[in-house]
């Protein structure tokens, strides 16, 4: 499963200039702290934080895409960090519980 | 010792360990300007706690939530320890001439990403995190991310020659007691 095929699959709005990658397990969290001790690389991280400094986090542990879940506001300094680190940030309106389902059911699970 | 200290043919596979989650807490003494930091494991720490000590008076003015960990290689065993660790930063460019944006422009044209790391206040200042203990630390990332795409490196807060004047964004966690993260943060120095 790649960036590329989640979007389509799931509707997810790409906010950010990256190049499509593979994904390899989801990690949910809202706290840097604890996605820098377990994110794995390739995995596809769900928060709800919003604040640059998950893009230099993202890119620390290699992660497939950042999913903005519950269709949070997303600042444009944010966007903008994250397409110079060529890291994915994508949105959806659906809760982080909903999105995780609907990865369950593609066969997305965490790694 | 063990054998790959001794022999140095290991070829080391960190993985994290002793992982420990808590705060990193700021303090500034309003008497001599002071800043220092430490890690807390409390499960309250409360901002604008005042207390003396000697001829300074500190005053709590920050506190993000992070963690502290080790690196083992998954090999041989050995253990390096990262408890002087604060956390890392990312540069943000806020000094053409610092040393860091230096070294940040000229990495970044091998996609090789910088990022800062600090020892805890003030006694990183005098006595740094080894050299060694960073590449190990940037080895530890390099060695779970897929480094056709990029890579990272670790180098020492030491290189910006004033911190008073950094700009740079530290990765933790701060006002995640709200539900909106805050729109802009304090400087630490």
């Amino acid at each position: 499963m790649t960036t590329q095929d989640l979007i389509e699959k799931l509707g997810l709005k790409a906010l950010s200039k990256f190049e499509h990658r593979n994904v390899d397990g989801v990690f949910v969290s809202d706290m840097l702290s604890d996605v820098m001790a377990g994110a794995k690389s390739g995995n596809l991280w769900l928060t709800v934080q919003t604040h640059k400094s998950i893009v230099p986090a993202a890119n620390l542990v290699d992660v497939s895409a950042i999913v903005i879940t519950s269709g949070k506001d997303i600042p444009q300094e944010t966007t903008d960090l994250a397409s110079k680190y060529n890291i994915a940030i994508l949105s959806t309106e659906l809760p982080t519980f909903d999105l995780v389902g609907k990865l369950y059911g593609l066969g997305v699970g965490a790694k | 010792m063990s054998e790959c200290q001794s022999y140095g043919s290991c070829g080391h596979q960190w993985e994290m360990t002793n992982i420990q989650f808590g705060f990193v807490v700021f303090e500034k003494c309003f008497h001599c300007n002071g800043l220092r930091t430490y890690f807390s494991m409390e499960d309250v720490a409360i901002l604008g706690d005042k207390y003396r000590e000697g001829d300074h008076f500190w005053s709590r003015v920050e506190n993000a939530q992070s963690f502290r960990f080790d690196l083992q290689c998954t090999r041989c065993g050995h253990l390096e320890k990262f408890e002087d660790m604060m956390g890392l930063l990312h540069c943000t460019g806020c000094l053409p001439d610092c040393e860091v944006e230096i070294q940040r422009k000229k990495y970044e044209a091998e996609r090789t990403w910088i990022l800062v790391a600090f020892g805890f206040l003030p006694k990183s200042k005098a006595e740094p995190i080894p050299p060694g203990k960073l590449d190990i630390l940037t080895d530890y990332f390099n060695q779970r991310r897929d480094t056709s795409r990029s890579r990272i490196k670790i180098i020492s807060f030491n290189l910006i020659e004033d911190l008073s004047r950094c700009r740079g964004d530290f990765i933790h966690d701060v006002g995640m007691l709200s539900l909106e993260p805050p729109k802009e943060r304090k400087p630490l120095f």
